[in-house]
């Protein structure tokens, strides 16, 4: 199944490389988490919701030159009795993304909690990115962006302000972290141009092709 | 798709979702409505007796091939143990959790979750009426249940108590039955019956299907990934709504084995599509599409092969297993 995601090579060139990871979202309840996987995933937003019991799975893939980046995403509940179970999703997981409302100020200091956490429990080399979900309500703002990029800084998170309602950031995210996670043989030269992303989707029936910059 | 003679809203206000199979679903319903015209009759001749809610063998029997919608609060509150518990507690005692004070923390908690309950839902998704009755329910429940407050996942079990019984003070009262009588510490905030649970289905799963078990633990997809939302929603927005209403029927008047019957058939109905997969994210896939798969929307023939497939299941085995995973969970712990 995972070598249908990398374009194909004649004449016994090397084939792009796949590399497959695991990555989590975590933050409080009602932040975005299922949100943003969905437009990531599917490029769809719904303003409600369902509240996501347990956890949910879905996969998504980039490309960045010649890798193909499979991520393995575990979406979990926000609601602090789940937390008991968070370790289970996100052991072994190579990255994260630990989601507030910027319309929230005690969803910020949650996700700063859920940043210990993984710099205590998780994987040591785990890519963690903070995301400040919402950012499309800019008059409810309540968290600003300068005080969580420097709370970002000073733990070495990557840090997007996103909108899962509107589109801004969430690949963009997505793809930053999968710059950042090592792959296997490091890419040629940092800064390589954009990334391309394919879509392809295998938890959807719905499988399509297209290329944003 | 070939025209349906059923809408895309179903008899509880559910949109049916766009790849709703109509053509399995017409095909059972050519048969179930028979059954139903059927049942209620019977129903209908058993609810004219004064004693009828006495003769718990006969109940048994008839609730396990489903309760009509239009007896369902009635039956619920009884065998569930519901009333009795309102004789206890004061039959006024919903009326006076709704007008105590309410503390803030849980208004904001339940109230963030009220739009995002049943979104496809008629009756929640066009005005504010039902999510103001949930909204009351689940206040209510949670200040008079201190210990528990208020767990996600009760937002669906009271939201689908609701849309059968469109009565808050049933719903509050059948609420209170599940939480604290049949199911076991599902939602306090450690979750232990929750784990405890899981813990047991896995085991149940290996003694019953053993392939199954070796199978899902080589492709490395833990028990809780599968299980957490069956428990805690009691497969509400799991399984199909009818077959979730069946379940629940047997649910109130037989306990919490019920849950594992469903679960362990569910796989047991299952094996050789589940040792197709060769990779995690198949298997995952794999258990999502089963649950809304031919043998689960036919709620009739799935209820009673709960009673079937997964074999003899006795309270007393399960609870001992129960003991044996809570203590290895304790001792891991400590």
């Amino acid at each position: 199944m995972a070598n249908k995601a990398g374009p194909q090579r004649p004449n016994g060139t090397a084939q792009a490389k796949i590399c497959q990871f695991k990555l989590v979202l975590l933050g409080e309840s009602a932040v975005g988490k299922s949100s943003l996987v969905l437009r990531f995933v599917k490029g769809q937003f719904h303003e409600y919701q369902e509240s996501t019991i347990g956890a949910a799975f879905l996969t998504q893939t980039v490309c960045l030159d010649d890798t193909t980046v499979k991520f393995e995403i575990w979406d979990t509940a926000g609601q602090e009795r789940y937390h008991s179970l968070a370790p289970m999703y996100y052991r072994g997981a190579q990255a994260a993304i630990v989601v507030y409302d910027v319309t929230n100020q005690d969803t910020f200091g949650r996700a700063k909690t859920w940043v210990k956490e993984l710099q205590r429990q998780a994987s040591p080399n785990i890519v963690i990115a903070l995301a400040g979900n919402k950012a499309d309500l800019a008059n409810k703002r309540c968290v600003e962006y300068e005080e969580a990029q420097a709370y970002a800084e000073e733990n070495g998170l990557l840090f997007m302000e996103t909108s899962a309602k509107t589109g801004t950031n969430v690949n963009e995210i997505f793809l930053a972290i999968a710059k950042k996670l090592p792959k296997s043989e490091t890419i040629g030269g940092s800064g390589s141009g954009q990334g391309r992303r394919l879509v392809e989707s295998d938890t959807t029936a719905k499988t399509s092709t297209s290329c944003c910059k | 798709m070939a025209q349906s003679r059923f809408s895309k809203i179903d008899e509880y206000g559910f949109e049916r979702p766009d790849d709703f199979d109509y053509q399995t679903y017409e095909t059972f319903m050519s048969q179930y409505l028979q059954i139903l015209a059927r049942r209620s009759k019977k129903w209908t001749t058993l609810m004219k007796s004064e004693q009828a809610l006495k003769k718990k063998r006969i109940l048994k029997s008839y609730i396990r091939k489903g309760i009509p919608n239009e007896y369902r609060e009635k039956v619920w509150l009884h065998v569930s143990g519901a009333n009795e518990a309102k004789i206890k507690h004061g039959v006024d005692l919903y009326k006076k959790m709704v007008a105590s004070t309410h503390d803030t923390t849980l208004v904001e908690a339940i109230r963030i979750d009220l739009p995002r309950t049943f979104p496809d839902n008629i009756f929640f998704n066009s005005s504010d009426e039902h999510q103001e009755m949930l909204f009351r329910v689940l206040i209510a429940y949670a200040h008079h249940n201190k210990k528990v407050g208020y767990c996600q996942g009760m937002n669906y079990i009271a939201g689908l108590i609701l849309l059968v019984t469109k009565n808050e003070d049933s719903t509050f009262w059948l609420l209170k039955a599940l939480v604290e009588n049949i199911l076991p510490d599902y939602y306090s905030p450690t979750m232990d019956g929750l784990l405890t649970d899981i813990d047991t289905v896995s085991e149940l799963v290996r003694l019953k299907y053993p392939e199954v078990s070796k199978h899902v633990a080589e492709l490395g997809l833990p028990w809780p990934v599968i299980t957490t939302k069956w428990f805690i929603c009691i497969y509400c927005e799991v399984l199909p709504t009818e077959t979730v209403l069946r379940i629940w029927d047997c649910l109130f008047n037989e306990g919490s084995k019920i849950v594992f019957r469903v679960a362990l058939t569910i796989i047991g109905l299952h094996i050789s599509e589940i040792l197709s997969t060769t990779q995690f994210s198949e298997m995952n896939d794999c258990l999502k599409k089963i649950v809304k798969g031919p043998p689960t929307v036919h709620c009739h023939n799935f209820t009673q092969s709960i009673f079937k497939v997964p074999g003899k299941l006795t309270t007393k085995v399960i609870n001992r297993i129960r003991e044996t995973v809570s203590q290895e969970r304790k001792q891991k712990k400590d």
